[in-house]
């Protein structure tokens, strides 16, 4: 049973803005599929803000290459938005993925950023597409790119007076992009391990490749080390190897080894190497 | 003709729109809400329960112990082992110890929270290869529930004898049942100082029983009544919250209801028996099959529940269906204090399915032999004698089922590296092991001009009420609307038995007809097919006694031979062959089922609709079972972690019905409920292999378990 809180539903940002900075413990409701649950297995939350019906923020503007996404657009909209379907495949092909379609249709992009799950569909994609977020409070506006802005799995940077307001990713044309995942089932199902790629080719070399890597270690990351390396090489096998196995090192640097890697390691090896092979 | 058609479920219009009432819907003014507490240990005495807390909250009505049961506090299906509240001792993580009563669910479930208890430990017992020696017995008589053989034949001297012989062991795990509605009922005393307990159920009779013991009542003042029910395969033939209800009722003397929690449910219910499965298989070079030995290994549990089914079925089943002269098998169920493990659609059979055609497939490819000519080769046909030495007469379709899905295996063509087809067969004896198993159905002439039905078969979602409706229609030539169907009451109905087994559309059918046989006389004496109503039959009948006709089917079985097994302990049994095609993405280890041909002798198809959806439905549940379903004590404590097939895991199936008429069965129709689901994951299994070259030996088959197998094989 879910406890008994009180939540008010503002209807503009200000309002929503106020709301926080006035309650102090209260907590955002941005579609409500993990709050909601975690309520329900009884974490304590007495003040809800639900920042579903407020203006502007579902709202997604593009503007010369550059994608704003509201915090209250749902996955579905992602997921079946044409544009973003033509600018950021990854990250439609990601939303498209998650849970089910009720889920897809309660969910939001800003609510799976601010849970913060190392599993989080939508992550990958995003820091492919050097997300930076639209952070505001009452008195202050800040930005901050969606690497720093994770901090620990399921904790952000976000003070309780702070809300999420949109995400600004840079669209990425001519890249090669795409999003895979694996789950223990074809549908509603969270991901055991996910790959999103962006690769810009030129005659047969790697011009720029971003990669990300999700529900492998504490938080979704990008393996620098390996985008740097293959920067301006010769797409051969031998490279592509290497720069496998230097994925998988990277990922042993940041967790050590862990009993799932028995499973995740050989995957994400076989998912990078089928990325970057193309 | 009413049978054999392409009819709508009788009550697909209500639940299409929403109307009925399921036993989780139920409420009752002014009534208590009943819940458990249950334990948190594995195996511990307890030493002190304090209440005084949870009695101080606000809303609190009673705790209700072992010591406020006027009757016998135990129950089991078979053996009697299992206490509806412990006494002095915990078996298991969620047995129950109490029952909370409060004015509101929020008030139970907030007072059962307060509730203390002290245990002391003893020692945990998880494994049922150390169960057996340990010195810590979970009952008195030791830790071996049940041991059955079945020998045939000379196994040793066979296996000398052949050319080859395969020698693997298979492993499978608990499964939850899931059903949509978790277990969930009410309870009241009625007017006439009966207790009345409406209930999500799949057996209404047995719980009247155990409930009068429970309560030292007469079990005419104990009222059973089903509830419209969502799903049950096996899982509500237990008494579940029905004990609790109608102790509480019995001492508060109000209506009470009682829900569980889909946590609660997965917690407490009976799961399908983790079976540890060795099995060797001798053949000669031209594929026939000369000996089979079985050792399986079962954990059922603190309690026995259906474990001593599961445990002799399995042994029946062991060899599939075919025909194998020297067979030798010993099945063992040991207590643990793991989950209780009960009855789960098929009884054991799938888990030995999976086993017994994964080692066709090993044999066929060890002599370089087409898989499914091995099958047809030692199937089961006429005349042939089963492990139990039972001579098959009639309604032996297994290689009519094999035929129809011939031409596609014959022409099958894997479209790419990672598609593969796998084919799977099962026999499944309907109705209960050896033992009389029988239907009552009764039928009466109404003053409004209607033929009533009043059965206890409980329709659970398998189709029964449409059914047996088709069979009394066909038997008296009646329209729908010329029968009212008066279902799943103690107070109306004769005991039919559960909706287990597969046994009803057989043994129900069989009352039914029955008992329409002898109102078909009757109608024919008074004329009615000569143009009189039934209006007016019963208008004129002066003794209103003659208007009421009863029947009754006990399917004929004998009892199996304590030490070999010997015997006929069904009457008819069911066969079928699935054929899948898969699709395995290496590089993450998931597999797809993409089609499933599946062809079943159902002896006769009494309702097309349902069969196919029984069909669908049985897959689904194998795809779970191959590719992802396990319930790891401890770990799996709601649909968050435990995983099942979506929609979207679900194949496309075509269905061929294979009609081997049963001649003891109404117009010649058997049973598919549960082979349904029996052979479909051997089916992907074997396509798995087909596809990767690699076998999964354990279940289920899942994303981290096979692309290890794939690695490893590298």
């Amino acid at each position: 049973m879910l406890p008994d809180f009180v939540s008010v539903n503002p209807e503009t940002k200000e309002e929503a803005l106020a709301f926080l900075d006035s309650i102090g413990d209260a907590r955002v409701i941005a579609g409500g599929t993990d709050l909601l649950v975690n309520m329900k297995r009884g974490e304590s939350c007495r003040n809800v803000v639900d920042i579903m019906n407020v203006e502007g923020l579902n709202r997604l503007s593009v503007n010369d290459g550059e994608i704003v996404i509201g915090s209250t657009v749902t996955h579905a909209a992602i997921s079946t938005i044409t544009i973003l379907n033509d600018m950021a495949r990854s990250l439609s092909a990601a939303c498209g993925l998650i849970g089910s379609p009720q889920i897809r249709n309660m969910g939001t992009v800003g609510g799976n950023l601010v849970n913060a799950s190392p599993a989080a569909d939508s992550i990958s994609p995003l820091l492919i597409h050097d997300a930076i977020l639209s952070i505001e409070s009452k008195d202050e506006t800040r930005e901050e790119t969606l690497e720093n802005f994770i901090i620990a799995p399921y904790e952000t940077s976000l003070k309780p007076c702070e809300l999420l307001t949109s995400v600004c990713i840079k669209a990425l044309p001519g890249y090669r992009e795409g999003y895979r995942r694996t789950a223990k089932r074809a549908a509603w199902a969270i991901s055991r391990l996910s790959v999103a790629w962006a690769i810009l080719e030129d005659e047969g070399r790697f011009v720029d490749v971003k990669l990300a890597i999700g529900s492998c270690t504490p938080m979704p990351f990008r393996p620098r080390s390996v985008e740097e390396f293959l920067r301006g090489r010769t797409k051969v096998d031998p490279t592509i190897g290497e720069a496998v196995v230097m994925v998988t090192e990277e990922i042993r640097k940041i967790t050590g080894d862990r009993p799932s890697f028995a499973y995740k390691l050989p995957v994400v090896s076989d998912l990078v190497q089928k990325a970057l092979r193309g | 003709m009413y049978i054999g058609n392409e009819i709508n479920r009788i009550d697909a219009p209500d639940k299409v729109l929403g109307r009925p009432v399921y036993a989780e819907d139920l409420s009752i003014k002014g009534a208590l809400f009943g819940c458990v507490f249950r334990s948190t240990r594995p195996h511990a005495w307890i030493r002190k329960i304090d209440t005084s807390a949870a009695l101080a909250s606000p809303g609190i009505v009673k705790t209700l112990s072992c010591y406020d049961i006027p009757g016998e506090n135990i129950f089991g299906i078979i053996k009697k082992d299992q206490p509806y509240l412990a006494k002095d001792r915990v078996r298991y993580i969620g047995e129950p110890v109490l029952v909370v009563l409060g004015e509101t669910e929020e008030a139970a479930r907030k007072a059962s929270r307060l509730i203390r208890v002290e245990y002391d430990d003893i020692g945990v017992i998880s494994d049922p290869f150390i169960s057996g020696d340990s010195k810590t017995l979970i009952h008195e008589k030791g830790n071996l529930l049940s041991h059955r053989k079945v020998i045939k034949g000379d196994i040793e001297k066979a296996f000398r004898e052949a050319d080859v012989i395969v020698e693997h062991t298979y492993t499978t795990t608990w499964l939850d049942h899931a059903f949509m509605e978790t277990e969930s009922g009410v309870g009241y005393p009625d007017n006439k100082g009966s207790i009345v307990i409406i209930s999500s159920t799949q057996n209404i009779h047995y719980k009247q029983k155990e409930i009068s013991k429970l309560l030292a009542i007469p079990e005419e003042k104990i009222k059973v009544i089903q509830a419209t029910t969502g799903g049950g395969f096996g899982g509500k033939l237990d008494v579940t919250v029905e004990g609790f209800i109608a102790l509480s009722v019995y001492h508060t003397k109000r209506p009470v209801v009682m829900r569980f929690t889909r946590e609660e449910s997965f917690l407490s219910n009976t799961k399908r028996h983790p079976l540890y499965i060795e099995y060797k298989t001798g053949a000669r070079k031209d594929g026939a099959i000369t000996a089979v030995k079985v050792n399986i290994t079962g954990d059922t549990g603190p309690f026995a529940s259906y474990g001593e089914t599961v445990c002799l079925r399995a042994a029946i089943h062991a060899t599939g269906p075919y025909e194998i002269p020297n067979v030798r098998v010993d099945s063992r169920m040991f207590y643990t204090n793991n989950p209780v493990s009960g009855a789960m659609r098929g009884f054991g059979v799938p888990q030995l399915a999976f086993a017994h055609e994964s080692q066709m497939d090993e044999i066929a490819s060890m002599l370089r032999l087409d898989s499914f000519d091995v099958r047809i080769k030692n199937a089961l046909r006429k005349g042939s004698s089963t492990a139990t030495s039972q001579v098959l007469r009639n309604s032996v379709g297994i290689i009519e089922t094999l035929k129809k899905v011939e031409p596609y295996w014959r022409r099958r063509t894997r479209k790419n590296d990672h598609t593969g087809f796998g084919l799977g067969c099962m026999y499944y004896g309907i109705g209960n092991t050896g033992v009389s198993n029988p239907a009552n159905a009764c039928l009466n002439i109404t003053g409004d001009g209607k033929i009533a039905l009043h059965t206890g078969a409980c329709e659970i979602g398998q189709g029964s009420d449409t059914v047996l409706v088709q069979i009394l229609q066909e038997a008296l030539g009646l329209k729908i609307e010329d029968i009212v169907l008066i279902r799943g009451d103690t107070e109306t109905s004769k005991d039919a038995g559960s909706s287990s087994a597969s046994r009803q559309t057989y043994i129900s059918g069989g009352a039914v007809f029955d008992a329409a046989k002898k109102m078909r006389q009757y109608l024919d004496e008074k004329g009615f097919y000569k143009g009189r109503t039934i209006r007016e039959i019963y208008a004129s009948e002066a003794d209103k006694k003659l208007l009421e006709h009863n029947g009754f089917f006990d399917p004929p079985t004998t009892p199996v031979d304590p030490e070999t097994s010997k015997g006929s302990p069904y009457a008819t049994y069911a066969f079928a062959t699935h054929m899948t095609e898969v699709e395995v993405e290496r590089e993450t280890g998931s597999c797809r089922v993409k089609k499933v041909y599946a062809a079943h002798d159902v002896g006769r198809a009494i309702n097309l609709k349902n069969v196919r959806g029984q069909i669908c439905g049985g897959i689904a549940m194998g795809v779970g079972f191959a590719l992802m379903e396990e319930f790891v004590p401890g770990k799996s404590e709601s649909f968050d972690n435990y995983y099942m097939p979506t929609s979207m895991d679900m194949p496309d199936v075509e269905v061929f019905i294979v009609e081997d008429c049963e001649p003891t069965g109404p117009f010649g129709a058997k049973g598919l409920g549960e082979p349904a689901l029996i052979p479909q994951a051997a089916s992907i299994v074997n396509a798995i292999k087909d596809a990767t070259g690699v076998r999964a030996f354990d279940l289920p088959c899942h994303i981290e378990r096979l692309k290890k197998l794939i690695e490893d094989k590298k």
